[in-house]
């Protein structure tokens, strides 16, 4: 039972990457990779859009009628990111960060990840490992995030956290900026991720 | 219990729903004012940047409590006009009372109808107007707001926003400080048709009212620029005969200063 669980952590977030591995949620990941903090307040966002949802999902799975599923995981992940939508916007120090991220944040309703994890876990698990599974697998889209914000804002303008960090006579490379080279990166990091994982290669 | 049949689905999804809805009713009420109050800070920082008040980036990274005393200590007063450019109203300089850009929409619409507008002029210290625009982008309203140097011809800067547009593409009108930075110093023709151009190779024209409309972004630069003139257009007879008076008046100290010198 505790290998079971710590699989289902541990398996979204290295060899069942939602990015990585099964190639989801690439919009958003092109799109919102910028700047760390947008893609930070971005992975948050998702990590408790996808945790909550599975969990209520998760909670009704047996009472939900079988030919209106979609519809009903539709409704509860709309709330979730409603919520979450709501809440950044009532935060001072979130309220211009959900502003940058304009419809993204909105838009992580279509994030397959979230309807992905729901249909493929939560409607055949109990809550709790649903709740985790949902967890794991926003921690999961989240690290892939930070670690191509990290690249994009380090080169793209010479910040991080929007810090100086680069010295000052650095000219920022303008094509990191654009998400076109978040692809790029994206594709080297799902290279290195196969190189280092053997089980992932293909014959 | 069977939870395929027609009359369990109907129920379950109306309760489904309901419970939804009255738990985003709870949350909205509950947060709105919060949001509100984020709503009105970011308002007046866009108007602050436009009249130049402090930098953009440096209005973004005061908190609101402060952006609302910055606000009081640097307005002069307010006031709405009608479309004659007749003084109609007054409106209170109180920070909490700004007009959030939501009252803008009907605006538009009374602007297009012909009667019964009230609008919004904001003096800042220095004699800098601060006027709204507002209009439709690609995928939503866009909108913002344009100071005038005291001769009223002049714009002293801008400051636009979006609701949807693009990110990279029509987002530009607000994410990049080159464009609005673009406004500075450009002038506003009062009675000309149109007061002012924001389109395709607009700035070779050596034109003064001209700035160049973004790649790439060509419906969002459409609509940004019929939502200048037409603004433009519904502030002219305020703006065009106070900027003709400066006009005239610099005119005369110029005329005095050189027969003072003649003599």
């Amino acid at each position: 039972m505790a290998q079971k669980l710590k699989d289902t952590i541990l398996n979204p977030i290295l060899k069942g990457n939602p990015i990585t591995v099964l190639v989801l949620g690439i919009c958003s990941s092109l799109a919102v990779t910028v700047q760390l903090k947008g893609a930070l307040v971005m992975a948050i966002s998702v990590i408790a859009v996808t945790g909550l949802s599975s969990l209520v999902c998760s909670l009704l799975r047996n009472t939900i009628p079988n030919r209106v599923r979609i519809i009903i995981q539709l409704v509860v992940v709309a709330m979730m990111v409603i919520l979450v939508d709501q809440i950044l916007k009532a935060g001072e120090a979130t309220y211009a960060i959900d502003k940058q991220l304009s419809v993204y944040i909105g838009l992580i309703i279509t994030n397959c990840i979230v309807m992905g994890r729901i249909e493929a876990f939560a409607l055949g698990n109990k809550p709790i490992p649903s709740l985790l599974d949902g967890l794991a697998n926003g921690v999961g889209y989240g690290l892939i995030l930070i670690v191509v914000a990290f690249f994009r804002e380090l080169f793209g303008s010479g910040t991080l956290f929007g810090l100086q960090v680069l010295p000052a006579g650095y000219v920022p490379n303008n094509l990191v900026i654009l998400p076109p080279f978040a692809l790029i990166l994206l594709g080297c990091i799902i290279w290195v991720h196969r190189a280092l994982d053997k089980d992932l290669q293909e014959e | 219990m069977n939870t395929n049949s027609n009359v369990y689905t109907v129920i379950y999804t109306t309760i489904v729903v309901a419970v939804v809805s009255a738990v985003l009713a709870f949350v909205a009420m509950r947060l709105g004012p919060a949001q509100s109050a984020n709503a009105k800070a970011e308002t007046l920082r866009q108007m602050m940047s436009a009249a130049g008040i402090k930098p953009t980036e440096e209005l973004y990274a005061t908190s609101n409590a402060d952006i609302l005393q910055l606000y009081a200590d640097s307005i002069e007063e307010a006031y709405t006009i009608d479309l004659d450019g007749k003084e109609n109203g007054r409106l209170s300089t109180a920070a909490d009372k700004i007009e959030l850009i939501d009252k803008l929409k009907p605006q538009n619409k009374a602007i297009k109808a012909g009667s019964g507008a009230t609008l919004p002029v904001y003096i800042f210290k220095g004699g800098i107007a601060v006027i709204p625009i507002y209009g439709a982008g690609l995928w939503g309203p866009v909108w913002g707001y344009v100071a005038f140097e005291p001769d009223c011809h002049t714009i002293a800067g801008a400051f636009f926003d979006h609701e949807g547009e693009t990110p990279g593409l029509g987002a530009k009108i607000k994410d990049e400080p080159w464009f609005r930075e673009k406004f500075s110093g450009k002038t506003v023709e009062w009675g000309d048709e149109p007061a002012f151009r924001l389109e395709k190779n607009a700035e070779a024209t050596g034109a003064t009212n001209a700035v160049d409309a973004i790649t790439g972004a060509t419906m969002t630069s459409k609509g940004l620029n019929e939502a200048l003139n037409v603004w433009f257009k519904a502030y002219e007879k305020h703006f065009g005969i106070a900027a003709f008076f400066a006009a005239l008046s610099q005119h005369e100290i110029s005329e005095e200063t050189t027969q003072n010198e003649e003599e």
